[in-house]
């Protein structure tokens, strides 16, 4: 079935629909949000809360932008105001951050190199203003005109930002690779 | 354009098992609670229309603003079973109705400093030797 026409039925209340929306897109949700968080349990309640919001806020969604825009938009609004909330929160003891990383990231995946353990170190450490358009346009694969739709940012400030966002990346690669060097 | 190619190669995560029974019972539990929430501000609303209208219909129809001598006309039309009842047997008819506008005079306060009464005087020039006019 259509996602317009899931989406009109959920409008209406109906559960199926909604079951249907869940099972499509709770991989894509989740693990956009992981690569935000880097937090797997917290991208699983994030998922979770996008989805309660997609069911008690269908009222809101036009048909004029795609289902996935909006779904993105309200999973990327969650993960700025759990990362603003992360920022604050100063003391995080190392055991914590330790667990954020899941056990299966770091030891039984062979792709998983050290240089791959960089990027996602200085992916966490980009400010999320950068960070979303980067990991909606190299990992989710949204176009730029999407990705302006999803931020409701102009176009040219969604090109400066990954843009930027990729040059940080590059220089943050780079010095790592630099001190594993030496 | 290294990186990139990295970004593609991050590890993907998929949802837990149970996501999806986990997001239908946490919706059922929303449910109950938007249906709750919805249900107590109806009420209040409704509660506090009630009071509105209560208070409207109190104002306009069961106390409406009287003239104090049609107050006083009413008490004495009151049937005297009525009065009695009230505790308040009193001769109605010697009884005046006290009017609560007075008119004051201000005129006594008010008065002119002076009493002398009102003088005009008529300044005229007097001497033909300068030829400055006269400042008043």
């Amino acid at each position: 079935m259509d996602e317009q026409e899931l989406i009109r039925q959920v409008q209406d209340g109906d559960e199926m629909a909604f079951a249907e929306i869940v099972r499509i897109y709770k991989n894509k949700i989740v693990n956009f949000l992981f690569q935000l968080t880097s937090d797997y349990q917290k991208a699983v309640e994030l998922s979770q809360e996008t989805f309660m919001r997609v069911y008690f806020k269908a009222n809101k969604y036009k048909p004029v932008a795609p289902f996935s825009s909006w779904i993105y938009t309200i999973a990327s609004n969650l993960a700025k105001t759990e990362m603003k909330k992360m920022r604050k929160s100063q003391a995080i003891s190392l055991e914590e951050v330790q667990n954020t990383i899941p056990i299966e990231d770091t030891s039984n995946n062979p792709s998983d190199s050290g240089l791959v353990r960089n990027l996602r170190e200085a992916l966490s450490s980009l400010h999320p203003r950068y960070r979303i358009p980067v990991i909606l346009k190299d990992v989710e694969g949204f176009s730029q005109e999407e990705i302006a739709e999803i931020l409701n940012r102009p176009i040219g400030t969604v090109k400066a930002r990954i843009s930027r966002g990729r040059d940080y990346l590059k220089k943050e690669l780079e010095k790592a690779s630099c001190e594993m060097n030496q | 354009m290294e990186e990139l190619n990295l970004l593609k190669k991050l590890e993907r995560v998929n949802a837990p098992s149970d996501f999806e029974q986990k997001v239908m019972a946490q919706l059922s539990l929303r449910k109950g609670k938007v249906q709750r929430v919805r249900y107590l501000r109806l009420s209040l609303a409704g509660a506090f229309s009630a009071l509105i209208v209560f208070f409207i219909v109190l104002n306009f129809f069961i106390l409406p603003s009287k003239s104090p001598e049609a107050f006083a006309e009413m008490e004495r039309s009151a049937p005297a079973t009525f009065r009695r009842e009230m505790g308040r047997e009193m001769d109605f008819r010697q009884r005046s109705v006290v009017r609560l506008i007075e008119t004051v005079d201000y005129t006594g306060d008010i008065r002119t400093r002076t009493q002398e009464p009102p003088t005009v005087y008529l300044l005229e020039q007097v001497s033909d030797k300068t030829n400055r006019k006269i400042k008043y």
